[in-house]
Parts: C-alpha cells; structure tokens; sequence
C-alpha cells in the first residue's frame, strides 16, 4: 500500500504556513518533499524562467518542462537555445503534441483554423497545448507553476500549495503567487535571467505566434491575445495560463467531453 | 510586526480592486455596461458584480447566476412567487435552495439585470452581498417563532443585523466573506460550528441572550468555531457582531493575503480570549463569563409539525413553477440549510399539493438530508458532477436497503475543494477530483471522507478513500452504509460507527485500499 503525498487537509495547512515565506524556501521544500517526480513548468514567460533560475539554484538536476505547440515564436525558440547554454544541466523536457492528432486537426480545419472560431481555437488549444500537458502530468506526483496572484483579478486566492484536482490530484505548488509583476522583473535583472526578446518589442504575453501581438501603450493588454474573437469565454483573454485549469473547463463545457 | 495599507495594496489585488472602484457602486454603471456589451466588460468589473449575488455561469460566456440573499430564510409567499417568476422570466426556470438559506437562478443575461434587481426590490429582497467580501447570507433556525421548544424567538435581531450589514458599504469591503448564524432554537440548528461567528440562545436567571462561537469555516482550510465564553444580552447582540467584524476589518493583517484572510485565521492567531478581549476594549465593557450548555443533535425540519411541514427537496433543485405553486400553500416559507424547504401555516390537503407538484413530502430523510454543491453543469470550479451524481447515490442507497434504515444517513457531496456542500461535516462526505486511466484518459472520481459530523461534538472529516474513480463509487459507499446497518449498535449514527472502526476495517467494508498519510 503506498502513501498518499498529501491530502486536501494537509495541503490546506501547508498553504497557510507558507505564506509570507520566500519563492525558494517553497521550492527547496517541494523538490526536497518530491524529487524525482517533480517538476516546473515554463512557457518561457518571464514567471517561468524565474522559476526555472531559482530551482536550478537550488537543484540543476531539477526537471523542466514546457509544452511546444509546433507555432511558437521564433524569439521564444531562440531563449529555449539561451537557456540550454546558460544553464548547461538542464533537464529540459519540450513536450510535442501528438502529430496524428495535429495532422487530423489540421487536415479538417486548416493549419489556420484559430482565425475561424473561438470553438477551432479551442480545439488548438486542446489538441497542440492541454494534451500534452495532461499526459505529462500524469508521470508526476507535484507540479511547479510560475502563477502569480497579481496576473489576473480571479487569480488573488492562489495558494502555494494546492491539490490539483484537475489532474489526478498531483500536488501543484505557485510558489511566486505573492510576488508582483515589478518583483519578478527584478529578480531577472538582478540574477541576469535570460528573457525572451519579445518583452522589448511590446509584448505583455508571449504565447503561440499566430494567436499573440504586440500592444501598444494605453491599449488594452487583452488586445495583446485572440484579439479577433467574440464570444470567447472571459479570463482567457491575456495569460491564459494552462497551469489555472481554467482552460480545461471552458474546454470541457465547450467542446463537451475529452477529444483525445 | 505591523502591515501597512501599501503592503496590502501590493500583495493583494482584490483589495486594489475594491479601492480603485467600490464593488457596490458598479450598480450605477450596469447601464454603461450593458450598453457596451458583455464582450467589453473588463474581468474586474465581472469580479465587482460578485456583491451584487451575481457569478458567471459555465462557460463564462455571458449569463450570470444570481443569488437572492434570504436572511433566515424566511420568505412571504408573496417573495417566494416572485422569485419563481424571475427564474421562469429571465432564467430557464429553475432554480437552487443553498445551505445558507438563499435561493440561486441561474442563465441571467447582463442585459436583463436592472429588471431583475428593480423586481426583486419591489418584491423587498436583495441580493447585496451575496457574493464578494461582504456579510454574506445571515443563517438561523427555519421554524424560527414556530418550534414549540425555542428558547425564544431571534427573528427580530436577526432581521436588525441583515438590515445593518446587507449593502452597507462599511460592512462590504471586509478582508473577506463573514457567515454569521443566529438560533435560539433547542438545538442550535444553524451549524453555528461552521460560521465565522454565530449566536446561540440561551437562557441565565430566566434572563433571554446569547453565547457565541468563533473561526469556524470549512472551504481549503477547515476550522471548528471555538467558544467565546461570554454572555451576551440579548440587547448587545447587535453591538458584539459589529465589534468582532469591527476588530477583524480593521486589521490590515487580515488584507495582506486572501489566503489567510477569513476570521478563522484571527481566531487560530489571537485564540478565543484574544478575541475576546479585543471586543471588551472595543466596546468599554466587560462581559460575564458564560459556557453554553451542551447542544442536543440538530433537527432537519422534515415532516409534519403543528404550525408547518418540511419538505424534502431532492438535490435542492426545484423549478420557478414549483416556487409560484409553493406560494399557494401558505402565507410563508422558510429554506433551511439542507437545501429543503419549510411551509409555514400550510392550506388543507397540503401533503397532497405537494405530491401533485413533484415535492412530496415522503421523499425519505436520505434525500432530505442529502446535499450537493451546484457544480456541473453551472459552476467554473466544479470538476465533476455534483447534484446529479448525489442523485446516483440516493438511488443507489435507496434500491438497496430498505428506507427506514437510512434516516438520520447525511451525504454531503462538492465538485471541489471549496466545500459549499461541507463535505467536511457530512456523515459520508465527496469531493470530487480525477483520475486517469490506464490509456490516459481522464475519469471523474472522488474522495470519500469519513469521521465528520456537525453533531456534537462536531468534528472534521478525514479522507479516508481516496480517487475512487465515479464508476467504482456505489459500490464503495453501498459497501460502508450496509457495513453501518448490520454492524450499528442501537441507535448509532454513521459517524460513530466510523470512530469505533478502523481504517482497515472501512476498507474492508467499502473494498478498497484506505488512503495511508506519509509521516511528515
């Protein structure tokens, strides 16, 4: 019989206990609690390189993971290249969607689809980013995300700690969820960490690059994501983090059940 | 180690919100917004409208639940009648009773919003409040001025506290949400252990009053309500609410992070005496010491009584229709916690009106007992189904044992962790959550915890199964209630049942491994 990881009530009590506490004491607990079976996710945002230069601080044998949808920005394809050298251990794992499914995807709806409707950007979403994920998590006992209390007004309760119920209840830890935006710049100037260049062409979100743009100044940063959409389900219109599990329900009520 | 308010503005971004632009006030910009579209309402905005009862539905495309806040849940005929038309109007006609009392529509459109709060005003309801950091629904005992063994009637303080805190802008940018129950009822009904603060009625020298608990709360972090030890004039009740929302709003500590934000923090930091002693000095005066007797098991309601009949409202799902015919069956109607209703002074023939409408009142104490989380298809949490997989298990139990043997059986089942149908206090308590199988594939499941109760003394559930896949779960939960039936003693309740018997045992009973703790 083997034993639980933790359990609601613990994480609970955990979440509370660590808050006010530093983004490395939170990291050094989880990869001392759950290594090997542990790893941070990044979409090379500048939460998760972060992420990924404090737990390579404090751990290089950590491992990394990121989804590579296939239409990433050639910018963020260039900082995974940066990454590699700067951090020479990394074990960095680039997660590919299932090529029949991209092929069937894109053989009934056009490589393009995204343009056509919220349901075909969703199927997109579902097919080259939540799968992956989803298979991925399923080989983990706790996952490490870059999510931030300050992204998003339905963000302010993230806990530290949580049970990811969404995923096979693995633990998932958020240990930047009290840091702000300004912070974690900071921390990249201060530490030098390798962001993506996209940032200095005005970039608020850095996603797949037919579906993310510059904004300009005074604009709406929603602007900046699936600017062409209506009647696209709220909360995903900037960082549309996979990591929320918010995705994955509008998703499900959506597109109804999995299309795996 | 003090907090400043521009430590709370930076760490929390709901209190920036809350100053940037009053929650309440978005009231005033509803036509602003519907002008514009719900394509262009701003998330912020969306999150404002919360205090005003309102949340997106699933997918959050455009209409919004509403809550009707029901202080006591005590309802005119003519309210309950209202309601039911807004649902068959402007919903799809159906609507949720809800453990605090209140009464849930949903599919509301943006557009049809000033209607609705201009007709629920006319029919004197609100819903400021419902949602958000507010004074959320006050709770008390639904035969309140009607049970024949009440200590007396709390209707008129709890009617005076709904009055002061409800849409007073004071007591709606709290750090966060604030549950409050007031009883005087035999049994404290109202799960005073599970409140923020409640009141429970009690009698010193022939003298009427209150002794109160403190920090109880379930949600990610639950927390059992401690006692404050004082007595509290039946004349003071008012004043010591205020004091302790008082001292906890104006604590910045309590802003910093919503994490740590709800009452029950301040109680596990300061203690009961703490707590105490801020209200004294607050208020310039002392109390007397005072314990409250022990609290007998509480009611449900169900049945015929005297001056009313409880009726079973199975998963709490009942259609505007049902509401406009309920209204015809008497001058008042009352929700209680268990997502049932009580029908005050009914008409002749009553239980037969009832059956014709689909709400009879033999539904059986498992259905009236049962409650579940609104969940799928409705709420954006949710990961599993809610109400309608609870109606699996009251099938399930139902076909399986003979009825009379599950009365006093409580199922209480929530699509997450945010527990709003306290799976932490039922006797068979589910949370939900996923698995995967063997080919990947995502499968609903849930987590059984056992070992909770809100009778006294009430305890917190432990999970004891964990990810029972939903296609294994009759069996488990037919398995641990036949595992009750032939193994009780006389008269015990589940939960007793589950503090003599080991978890070995329990998983015996429901044929699955028990869940085993790491040491820490």
């Amino acid at each position: 019989m083997s034993a639980e990881l933790l359990d609601d009530l613990e994480a609970g009590e955990l979440s509370v206990q660590f808050e006010g506490e530093e983004p490395d004491t939170v990291l050094a607990w989880a990869l001392e609690r759950f290594s090997p079976r542990i790893a941070i996710s990044t979409a090379f945002q500048t939460d998760g390189a972060v992420l990924l230069h404090m737990a390579y601080e404090l751990d290089p044998s950590v491992r990394v993971f990121s989804v590579d949808t296939g239409r990433l920005p050639q910018e963020t394809y260039e900082l995974v290249e940066q990454m590699r050298e700067r951090y020479p251990k990394l074990q960095l794992d680039l997660l590919s969607p299932d090529a029949a499914a991209v092929g069937a995807l894109v053989g009934k709806h056009g490589p393009n689809l995204f343009y056509k409707s919220v349901e075909n950007r969703l199927l997109c979403c579902q097919v080259r980013k939540v799968l992956p994920l989803q298979r991925y998590l399923g080989g983990l006992d706790a996952w490490i995300t870059g999510l931030r209390r300050d992204q998003w007004a339905t963000r302010s309760d993230i806990r530290k700690v949580e049970i990811d119920h969404d995923h096979g209840a693995i633990v998932k830890l958020n240990p930047l969820a009290e840091w702000t935006e300004d912070e974690v710049w900071e921390y990249v100037r201060e530490h030098e960490v390798p962001v993506n260049p996209l940032y200095e062409k005005g970039f608020t979100s850095i996603g797949c690059a037919p579906c993310t743009r510059p904004t300009s100044a005074g604009e709406d940063l929603r602007a900046g994501r699936w600017w062409w959409e209506t009647g696209a389900p709220k909360e995903c219109g900037i960082h549309c983090a996979i990591e929320t599990g918010g995705l994955e329900h509008e998703l499900h009520a959506l597109l109804g059940d999995d299309h795996d | 180690m003090s907090v400043t308010l521009e430590q709370v503005l930076k760490r929390n971004s709901v209190e920036r919100l809350k100053r940037e632009k009053s929650p309440l006030a978005i009231l005033e910009e509803l036509p602003a917004l519907i002008a514009a579209g719900y394509e262009s309402v701003p998330e912020e905005d969306i999150v404002r409208l919360k205090w005003w009862g309102l949340y997106h539905d699933k997918p959050k495309i455009g209409t919004f639940m509403l809550r009707v806040k029901i202080a006591g849940g005590l309802l005119g005929s003519k309210q309950l009648r209202a309601i039911g038309e807004l649902s068959n109007e402007y919903g799809r006609g159906d609507a949720e009773l809800t453990t605090r009392q209140n009464v849930q529509l949903h599919y509301i459109e943006l557009a049809a919003l000033p209607e609705v709060f201009a007709r629920l005003e006319a029919a004197g309801l609100t819903s400021a409040g419902g949602c958000g950091d507010t004074v959320r629904n006050i709770t008390g005992c639904p035969v309140a001025g009607l049970a024949q063994d009440e200590l007396f009637d709390t209707t008129p303080i709890l009617e005076e506290a709904a009055t002061l805190f409800y849409g007073n802008p004071d007591y709606s940018d709290l750090p966060r949400k604030f549950k409050i129950s007031i009883t005087a009822c035999a049994d404290a009904c109202a799960a005073p252990e599970i409140n923020c603060v409640s009141l429970i009625g009690a009698l010193r020298g022939g003298e009427e009053g209150f002794g109160v608990l403190v920090g109880g709360g379930l949600s990610s972090v639950p927390r059992i309500a401690r006692e404050l030890g004082i007595w509290v004039p039946k004349g003071e009740a008012i004043d010591v609410l205020a004091a302790i929302l008082d001292e906890w709003r104006g604590d910045l500590k309590y802003r910093v992070s919503r994490v740590k934000a709800r009452l029950k923090f301040m109680v596990d930091d300061i203690g009961p005496e703490g707590m105490r002693g801020r209200i004294e000095t607050r208020l310039g005066r002392r109390f007397d010491d005072f314990a409250l007797p022990p609290r007998p098991r509480a009611s449900n309601h169900l049945g015929v009584h005297e001056r009313y009949v409880g009726v079973p409202v199975h998963l709490g799902l009942v259609s505007g229709d049902q509401l406009i015919a309920l209204s015809e069956l008497g001058p008042e109607v009352r929700i209680t916690r268990q997502q049932n209703l009580v029908l005050v002074d009914p008409v002749d023939g009553v239980a037969d009106e009832l059956t014709r409408i689909g709400l009879p009142l033999d539904a059986g104490e498992l259905r009236g007992n049962a409650i579940a989380c609104t969940g799928e298809p409705h709420c954006n949490f949710s990961v599993t189904e809610t109400k309608s997989r609870m109606d699996g298990l009251v099938r399930l139990l139902e076909a399986r044992f003979p009825r009379g043997q599950l009365d006093g059986l409580r199922l209480h089942l929530d699509g997450c962790p945010h527990a709003c149908a306290q799976h932490w206090v039922g006797d068979l308590g589910f949370q939900g959550t996923t698995v995967r199988d063997e080919g990947g594939r995502r499968l609903q499941a849930y987590d059984i915890y056992l070992r909770g109760s809100l009778d006294r003394p009430a305890a917190i559930a432990r999970p004891v199964f964990r990810r029972v896949p939903t296609e294994e779960l009759d069996d488990a939960v037919a398995g641990l209630v036949g595992g009750w039936i032939e193994g009780r003693a006389e008269g015990e309740s589940f939960r007793d049942f589950c503090d003599r018997t080991t978890d070995d045992e329990l998983a015996v009973l429901a044929g699955r491994e028990a869940h085993v703790r790491r040491a820490a």
